[in-house]
C-alpha cells in the first residue's frame, strides 16, 4: 500500500459496507419491481386509451359537426332578417357547407 | 472537430492512474461484507438498536451527531443508486 497518495485506506465499519451493499441490492429489487409494476400499468391504460380513441374522435367530430350546422343557421337567419322578405334570400348552407 | 478523439484520449490518459488509485481504495473501503464480519455487523445493530433504547444516542456531541447523520444519509442514498440501477433509467420510471 505504499503507492497509494492518501495513505493507507480506511477500515470502514463492516456495519457500514453491509447497510450499504444491503441497501444497494433492496434498491434494485424495489427498482426492477416498480418498473415492472408501473410499466404493465401503462400497457393497459394504452390498450384502453387505443380502444377508446375511434369512439372518442368520432363523438368529437359529430360535434363539431353540429355546432358548425347550428352556427351557419343562426348567420342565415340573422342576414335573411336583415334583407327582409323583398331581395334575395340566401342559401349559406349550399354556400358553407357545399351541400 | 479534429481535436475532439485527441481531446478524449488525452482525458483518458490522464484519468487512468487516478482511476487506478481509486480502485485501489474501494476494493478495501467498498468491498462487500465478508461472511467472517457477520458477528461484528450482529454487534453493530445490536449496538444501534440498545442506544435507540436506552436513549444513549442523546448523549452524542454535536459534531459526532452529525457525522452519523451524514454517513446514515450515506448508506441511505444507497439505496436510491440501487432503484435506478433497478429500474434502468436515470430520471423517473420509463414506462
Amino acid at each position: 500500500m505504499s503507492s497509494l497518495p492518501y495513505g493507507p485506506p480506511v477500515r470502514v465499519s463492516p456495519l457500514i459496507r453491509f447497510g450499504r451493499w444491503s441497501f444497494l441490492t433492496v434498491g434494485i429489487v424495489y427498482g426492477a419491481f416498480h418498473q415492472n409494476r408501473l410499466s404493465k400499468k401503462e400497457e393497459r391504460l394504452r390498450e384502453i386509451e387505443a380502444k377508446e380513441k375511434p369512439i372518442r374522435d368520432a363523438k368529437l367530430a359529430a360535434e363539431k359537426a353540429l355546432a358548425s350546422a347550428a352556427e351557419i343557421k343562426a348567420l342565415e337567419e340573422m342576414v335573411n332578417k336583415k334583407l327582409g322578405s323583398t331581395t334575395l334570400r340566401i342559401n349559406w348552407h349550399k354556400y358553407l357547407l357545399n351541400e | 472537430m479534429a481535436a475532439i478523439p485527441g481531446l478524449i484520449n488525452s482525458t483518458i490518459a490522464a484519468a487512468r492512474p487516478k482511476f487506478a488509485i481509486f480502485m485501489k481504495y474501494a476494493k478495501v473501503e467498498l468491498a462487500p461484507p465478508k461472511l467472517s464480519e457477520l458477528p461484528q455487523i450482529k454487534a453493530g445493530i445490536g449496538k444501534l438498536l440498545s442506544s435507540a433504547k436506552s436513549g444513549a444516542w442523546r448523549d452524542l456531541t454535536v459534531k459526532q451527531a452529525t457525522l452519523n447523520t451524514l454517513v446514515g444519509a450515506e448508506v441511505l442514498f444507497w439505496f436510491y443508486i440501487g432503484e435506478c440501477i433497478g429500474k434502468r433509467h436515470l430520471v423517473g420510471y420509463d414506462v
